[in-house]
This record gives C-alpha cells, sequence and structure tokens, in this order.
C-alpha cells in the first residue's frame, strides 16, 4: 500500500513536470508576442494563475482553521499550516511577478496601485500566520491561536481588496487576448492547480510526521527493572555517598 | 440583561480602578504617542508636514503602536497573581469578559487620541475645520475596529512566549484595511476636498461588525489562565 502510494507521487509530479515543460514551450513557441509590451507580458501566463491558486490556498486554510475549531482534530491544523506556506510562497511569486511586469509597464518596480498592495497585505497576513506558530510552544494552544487567526486574517481579505479600492489605479482592468494566449492561460491553469495541491499535500504529510515525531519525543521512556539511574539516590544503605 | 450589564460595569470598573491607581498605562502611552508624531515631524520634509494626508498617517502610526501597548497592559493586568484564573473561576460568562476589556480599552484610546490628535493638529499645521464632524466618525469607527480585534489577539497572546511584539505583529496586518480606508478617505476630505464616498464608510463599518463578532464568538475559546 505504501508503495503504491509512492508511485502515484511520483507519476503525480513527472505529470505535473510534463505539462509544465509543455506550458512553457507553448508560452515561447505557440503563443504571439504582444506589441505593446512585448516579451515581459508572458509573464502574465504564470502570474493569474498562481494569483487565483493564492486565494484556493486561503481558503484551504480558512476551511482547515474552522474545522480545527470545530472538531479539534490536529490534522486540520496540519492541513492549515501546509496551506498557509502555500500562500506565502504563491503570494510572493505574484508580488515578484507583478514587479516585473509593473517595471516594463511604468517604469518603476512598486507603485501603490490597489492590486499591488492587496498582494502585499495578503502576503503579510499569512506570513504572520507562520510567524506566530514558533513562538507559541504547546502544540494545542498553537493550533487553537493558529485557527483564530487564520479565520480572521481570511475574512479581513475581502476588507483589504474593498479598501484598496478607494486608492487611485493604474493597472489594466482587463486585456484583450488573441485566441492562441487564451488557450496558453487556461492551459497553464492545469499544471499551476496541480503543483498547489501537490505542494499542500507533501507539506500536510510532513507536518503529520514532524508532530508523531514530537509526540514520541514528548512520551516517557519505557520503565526498565535493570535501568540504572542517571544519579545514586539517596536511600538508608548509601546516605551521603551522592 | 441587567445582570451582563452589571457585570460589564463591574469588570470595565475594575479596569479603569487599577489604571487610576497604578498609572502605568496611560502615561506610557500618551508619551510614547507624542514622541512618536515628534520623531515623524522630525523626518518629513517641511513641505510634507502641511499636507493633511501625513498628519494623518501619522496620527495612525501613533494610534497603532500606542494601541498595541494600551491592549498588552491591560491584559498583562490579568497575569498577576492569577488574577485571569479567579476571573475565570467567577460565574461570568467570558464574552462579558471580552466586552469589559474591549470597553476599558476604548477608553483608555479615546483618552489617548484626545491628547495626541490635538498635537498632531498643532505640530503639522492641520486645518481640522473643513470636517472636523467626519474626522472624528472616521477615527472613531476605525479605533472601534482596531480595539475589537486588538483586545482579542491581546488575550491570546498574553499567553505566549513573545508578549509585545508578537501582538504588534499579528494585530497591525489585521488593521490595515481600517488604516488603508481611513487614511484614503482623509485624503479625498483634507487634501483634495471632495465628499468621502459610501465604500469608505463601508469598509469601516464591515470591518467593525465583522471583527466585533468574530472576536466575540471566539473569545472563549482562546482565553486561558
Amino acid at each position: 500500500m505504501k508503495q503504491m502510494n509512492s508511485i502515484f507521487v511520483s507519476i503525480y509530479w513527472l505529470a505535473t513536470l510534463a505539462l509544465l515543460a509543455i506550458g512553457v514551450v507553448m508560452v515561447f513557441a505557440y503563443t504571439p508576442t504582444e506589441v505593446t509590451m512585448g516579451p515581459v507580458q508572458k509573464i502574465f501566463y504564470l502570474h493569474l494563475p498562481i494569483a487565483i491558486c493564492t486565494f484556493f490556498s486561503c481558503l484551504t486554510v480558512f476551511v482547515a482553521s474552522v474545522g480545527y475549531l470545530w472538531q479539534r482534530k490536529a490534522m486540520w491544523d496540519h492541513l492549515a499550516h501546509a496551506a498557509a506556506q502555500v500562500a506565502v510562497i504563491y503570494a510572493a511569486i505574484v508580488l515578484l511577478t507583478g514587479m516585473i511586469w509593473g517595471r516594463a509597464a511604468w517604469g518603476a518596480w512598486w507603485q501603490w496601485t490597489p492590486r499591488l498592495t492587496f498582494s502585499l497585505v495578503l502576503w503579510l497576513l499569512y506570513v504572520v500566520y507562520l510567524v506566530i506558530r514558533p513562538s507559541i510552544e504547546s502544540s494545542q494552544r498553537r493550533a487553537m491561536i493558529c485557527a483564530v487567526y487564520g479565520v480572521v486574517a481570511f475574512l479581513d481579505v475581502p476588507l483589504v481588496y474593498l479598501s484598496v479600492r478607494l486608492m487611485p489605479d493604474i493597472h489594466p482592468s482587463s486585456i484583450e487576448l488573441e485566441p492562441a494566449m487564451k488557450s496558453t492561460l487556461i492551459f497553464w491553469f492545469i499544471p499551476v492547480i496541480m503543483v498547489t495541491v501537490g505542494l499542500i499535500a507533501a507539506s500536510f504529510k510532513l507536518a503529520k510526521r514532524q508532530a508523531a515525531c514530537n509526540i514520541t519525543r514528548e512520551l516517557p521512556l519505557p520503565k526498565s527493572k535493570t535501568a540504572r539511574p542517571l544519579r545514586p539516590t539517596i536511600t538508608s544503605g548509601n546516605r551521603g555517598v551522592v | 440583561m441587567m445582570l451582563l450589564l452589571r457585570q460589564i460595569i463591574m469588570l470595565t470598573g475594575k479596569d479603569l480602578r487599577i489604571e487610576a491607581r497604578s498609572r502605568q498605562t496611560l502615561g506610557l502611552v500618551i508619551v510614547l504617542g507624542i514622541l512618536i508624531i515628534v520623531v515623524l515631524g522630525l523626518g518629513l520634509g517641511p513641505e510634507q508636514l502641511t499636507n493633511g494626508a501625513s498628519a494623518t498617517a501619522t496620527l495612525w502610526v501613533a494610534y497603532l503602536f500606542a494601541g498595541v501597548l494600551v491592549f498588552e497592559k491591560t491584559m498583562s493586568v490579568e497575569r498577576h497573581d492569577g488574577a485571569l484564573a479567579s476571573l475565570l473561576l467567577a460565574p461570568i460568562d467570558r464574552s462579558v469578559i471580552y466586552v469589559a476589556k474591549l470597553i476599558s480599552n476604548l477608553i483608555l484610546m479615546l483618552i489617548l487620541a484626545l491628547v495626541i490628535t490635538p498635537v498632531a493638529v498643532v505640530l503639522f499645521g492641520f486645518d481640522l475645520s473643513a470636517a472636523p464632524g467626519q474626522f472624528t466618525m472616521i477615527m472613531a469607527m476605525s479605533i472601534l475596529g482596531f480595539a475589537a480585534v486588538g483586545t482579542l489577539f491581546a488575550a491570546v497572546v498574553s499567553s505566549t512566549r513573545l508578549q509585545g511584539g508578537l501582538l504588534a505583529i499579528v494585530v497591525l496586518p489585521l488593521a490595515l484595511p481600517l488604516v488603508i480606508a481611513s487614511t484614503q478617505m482623509m485624503i479625498q476630505l483634507f487634501r483634495d476636498g471632495k465628499p468621502i464616498g459610501g465604500t469608505g464608510l463601508t469598509v469601516l463599518l464591515a470591518a467593525d461588525v465583522l471583527y466585533l463578532v468574530t472576536s466575540w464568538l471566539v473569545f472563549e475559546l482562546i482565553l486561558e489562565p
């Protein structure tokens, strides 16, 4: 069963890599270069699917946090932690690709536009989720606090989205895509979703193993009749020998 | 209902009495707020000082950091001599403890705002006369949301190793929608001279409701002696 599982994981990742490779080939060989932006526009095929999958990861954190508050099962905490890690990495990629695009479009790495600001705040919200975890020693307390934060942080996301819309916007609201561009963009969603699911699953599995290791470490050692104490104890026979 | 109200008044009165006798929070946060305004005022150029937007941004920085200190101090009082454990043993609903702590924090934040806002107005030459009512309303709504989420996470963080630093890290990103919405409305009001739109006020109201309801619901789960 374990071997079957490992074969399935290998096939899954090989298929994902193959699809990513096909996606890269499509971007450079199949899609035309955009007239205004030039080659930097090709970043869009990665930027949009990653941005959508960031929300998916944040939603997973929220669902898992609610699950933990409801059932108090460590599994939900592991899932929320795994999804938060992916959300932070993805939000960072969205920020970086957005900045590279912005440098070409506006001549500056950073503009306080609503969408860039939104991505930055989203990244900050979930970085904090990861930062607070190691500072809480008790695993149950950590799971509880992180679940509360995970819920509040996700509910904060629409508020951030609405509040940044008050800022002046120079970001393009919609882009006209040629059929080849559109099909490449749709194709890119498949490997990116597969990577997202794969990363969350792998991270979840790792968190479960780490938790199992910690539980084993915290368990008291079995008492043995032959085991010698580390220090001689004071008994009536050896009083004063310590 | 009357019993709940009496419990809230009793707990809030206890917090305020402790503060009045010890005077350890308010003096500290007022001085911190004034220091932040002075340091930022010195750091900004003369042309920035006359800009209404920079005054509101500076005020927000002062409110945020002094606020975090308020929330932390009012909760740390409960950690001394097992006061929180005794409070949890009392026949009081835990949501009542949250509401009482929130009101205490709001009163302290209000006093803080009453002192440091005139300081910022004078030092930055910030003309409030254009819309004093709207300024007060926006700031009051923002501080309510900030105090709601700050009170919740002060209780959460007080039981961990990294107390002060961690509270600031947790609360500041959550308060960002309030900061963005209120500063954008202030820019519209005081720099551009335009009336504030409904979106900003809706965001503030939604944030207040969301933070209050969520905090009230989950406070019971996270409070531990």
